[in-house]
């Protein structure tokens, strides 16, 4: 018998609504396997002991008075600390926000509490969402369960450890240029971002507005649907939360995609990626193959500046939204001004850390007069292109596949003082985020240190279920790629 | 492009933030080869962007609750009767 811990997220809510086991047992074999981690890990800034006992004694009392607390009944989930939960801390990694107190909760992490779900605790971060490694955190490093001396990935590091160590089946975080799938691929687990509107981003702290996306992290791709199904939807309160219906995920989930289109794109060169990538890149290639799928080979020439469009457009609206962090009306004040101009310039320099302050100038840069044009013009420029040949790709192709990352987790310490080539590990995920496509991360195997690997897969917009459908295809092949120290519980 | 010291003090002035000369000097370097990889954007043509965002629609413009004015200033590092604090207007800012 496995522990409750080690269930799936559908097995957990299952067997709570049953009432084969109860919340509170669940959430306490979570809490006991999170006290054994977690030492380990440091994958959370703040446990919320108290808060959850008391909401999964409150789902437990609801099913005894026969109501059905809803499809996530009982999961624990854990949050990235830039996800906002009314009465919580929320400090998006930052000093600058220490001590700011969410006082409203973001919608999708109402709709998850809705749902049934138990928010455990809020999990670590690069600051303000900007990095590759989770090592931007101002608060802690997290380590990779795989291997303790690797990065967990970024920026939600510490939601994809915390599911990869097995102290939450199912977590939450944003992904901006990559910050879910990167995290999913190097923890081996999966990692979903949805399409530009699919999840409302009101209660999450904006890092770059027309890119950000809420998505889940889990262990199994069935279980990632069930978290996505629970927060998508239009929302009165973001009005770029699209009108558009929310299928059924796990519906038509099992077809697998026999005669379907998957896509390669050309301009990817299996020879500029690392060894253990570049053929496990050719076997998750033939995998789709041996489901049935046809590979077609598909021309997107802009991929190849993905990154300089993506460092212009996300610096930019990164330097606009952070302007509002001044020292005035919430966060860190500067004790040392003695006038307004001051306290402005001296809570943001003491405040942020290097690499938001990089961004922001690197940003502010390419908005600035004489450059405007030629940096933030291009790239728009150099986008919309992206945007044609994209759609282009996906009149040939149902679905097109890529490696998610173009290496394994890296060491602590590796690149923390190379920013540009932190900024390369998010070659292949900049594209779906910059153009608003559906994307997810789900594992592929081992390389030779036994680090996981992993296949992205996009979709069309909106396309959430059939990206599903061919990453459980995959999965279902691939079988699950287990993190070391983690026993297999029974597989759905 | 290199980036001059100079240009890297205009740009922080911009973005409200100050740094020591140490630090100057060192993102003076990232910055000059971070924007040396984003140059490659001039070899490749672009389009015009469409005029609006796709799936973007306006807001109803209707007066609605907005959040309590208590817990709003529970945040604010400084308030007096019910408005935000802060230091002197006049005086400071050219870094």
């Amino acid at each position: 018998m496995p522990d409750l811990w080690e269930l799936s997220v559908e097995e957990i809510a299952a067997r709570v609504r049953r009432r084969e086991v109860s919340a509170s047992e669940v959430l306490e074999s979570c809490l006991a396997r999170t006290a054994q981690v977690e030492p380990l890990i440091g994958a959370y800034l703040e446990i919320f002991e108290n808060e959850s006992r008391a909401r999964a004694a409150e789902i437990d009392r609801r099913l005894a008075a026969g109501e059905d607390p809803g499809p996530l009944a009982g999961v624990p989930v854990a949050l990235k600390d830039n996800l906002s939960l009314e009465g919580r801390a929320v400090t998006c990694g930052s000093r600058i926000l220490a001590g700011y107190v969410a006082p409203y909760t973001a919608t999708a992490v109402e709709r998850l509490i809705a749902a049934g779900a138990v928010p455990v605790g809020r999990a670590n971060m690069d600051e303000f969402a900007m990095g590759s490694s989770c090592e931007n955190s101002a608060w802690q490093k997290t380590r990779n369960p795989w291997d303790l001396a690797t990065v967990p990935g970024g920026s939600s590091g510490g939601p994809a450890a915390a599911v990869a160590a097995g102290s939450v089946p199912l977590s939450f975080g944003s992904d901006t240029g990559g910050s879910i799938r990167q995290p999913a691929a190097l923890c081996g687990i999966v990692g979903v971002k949805p399409s530009y509107g699919r999840v409302s981003r009101y209660g999450l702290v904006a890092f770059a507005s027309s890119l950000d996306q809420i998505g889940p992290f889990a262990r199994d791709v069935r279980g990632a649907a069930l978290g996505l199904q629970a927060i998508a939807g239009a929302d009165p309160n973001d009005a770029t939360s699209a009108e558009v219906p929310v299928a059924d995920y796990l519906e038509g989930i099992e077809e697998g995609i026999a005669g379907l289109k998957v896509g390669v794109i050309r301009e990817i060169d299996p020879s500029r990626l690392g060894g253990d990538v570049a053929a496990n890149w050719r076997a998750s290639l033939d995998r789709l193959t041996a489901l049935g799928a046809e590979l077609v080979e598909v021309s997107v020439p802009s991929v190849e500046a993905a990154i300089a469009v993506y460092y212009v457009i996300a610096t930019s609206e990164a330097s606009a939204n952070l302007a509002r962090f001044d020292g005035v009306r919430y966060g860190r004040r500067s004790p040392e001004a003695d006038n307004l101009a001051d306290l402005y310039f001296e809570s943001r320099s003491e405040g942020f850390g290097p690499e938001v302050k990089r961004r922001i100038m690197l940003g502010t840069f390419a908005l600035s007069s004489g450059y405007y044009e030629a940096y933030y013009g291009r790239a728009r420029g150099v986008l919309e292109r992206m945007r044609h040949e994209l759609d282009a790709a996906f009149r040939t192709a149902d679905l097109l596949a890529t490696p998610t990352t173009p290496s394994t987790a890296f060491r602590l310490g590796e690149k923390v003082d190379d920013p540009l080539a932190m900024y390369l590990s998010d070659v292949f995920t900049t594209p779906a985020s910059l153009t608003g496509l559906p994307a997810l991360a789900v594992p592929s195997g081992t390389d030779a240190n036994g680090l996981p690997l992993s296949l992205q897969i996009l979709g069309r917009p909106f396309d959430e279920a059939g990206v599903l459908r061919a990453a459980r295809a995959f999965e279902r092949q691939m079988g699950w790629v287990v993190a070391p120290g983690f026993r297999e519980a029974e597989r759905v | 492009m290199a980036l001059t010291h100079e240009d890297v003090r205009k740009i922080a002035t911009l973005a409200r933030l100050r740094f020591s000369a140490e630090e100057e000097e060192r993102l003076a370097g990232q910055l000059a080869e971070i924007v040396d990889y984003i140059d490659q954007l001039q070899s490749f043509a672009g389009e015009a962007p469409a005029a609006d965002a796709p799936g973007m629609r306006e807001m109803a413009d209707v007066p609605h609750e907005c959040l309590p004015r208590e817990r709003f200033l529970a945040n604010a590092p400084a308030s007096l009767d019910g408005f935000l604090l802060v230091p002197e207007v006049k005086g400071g800012g050219d870094a």
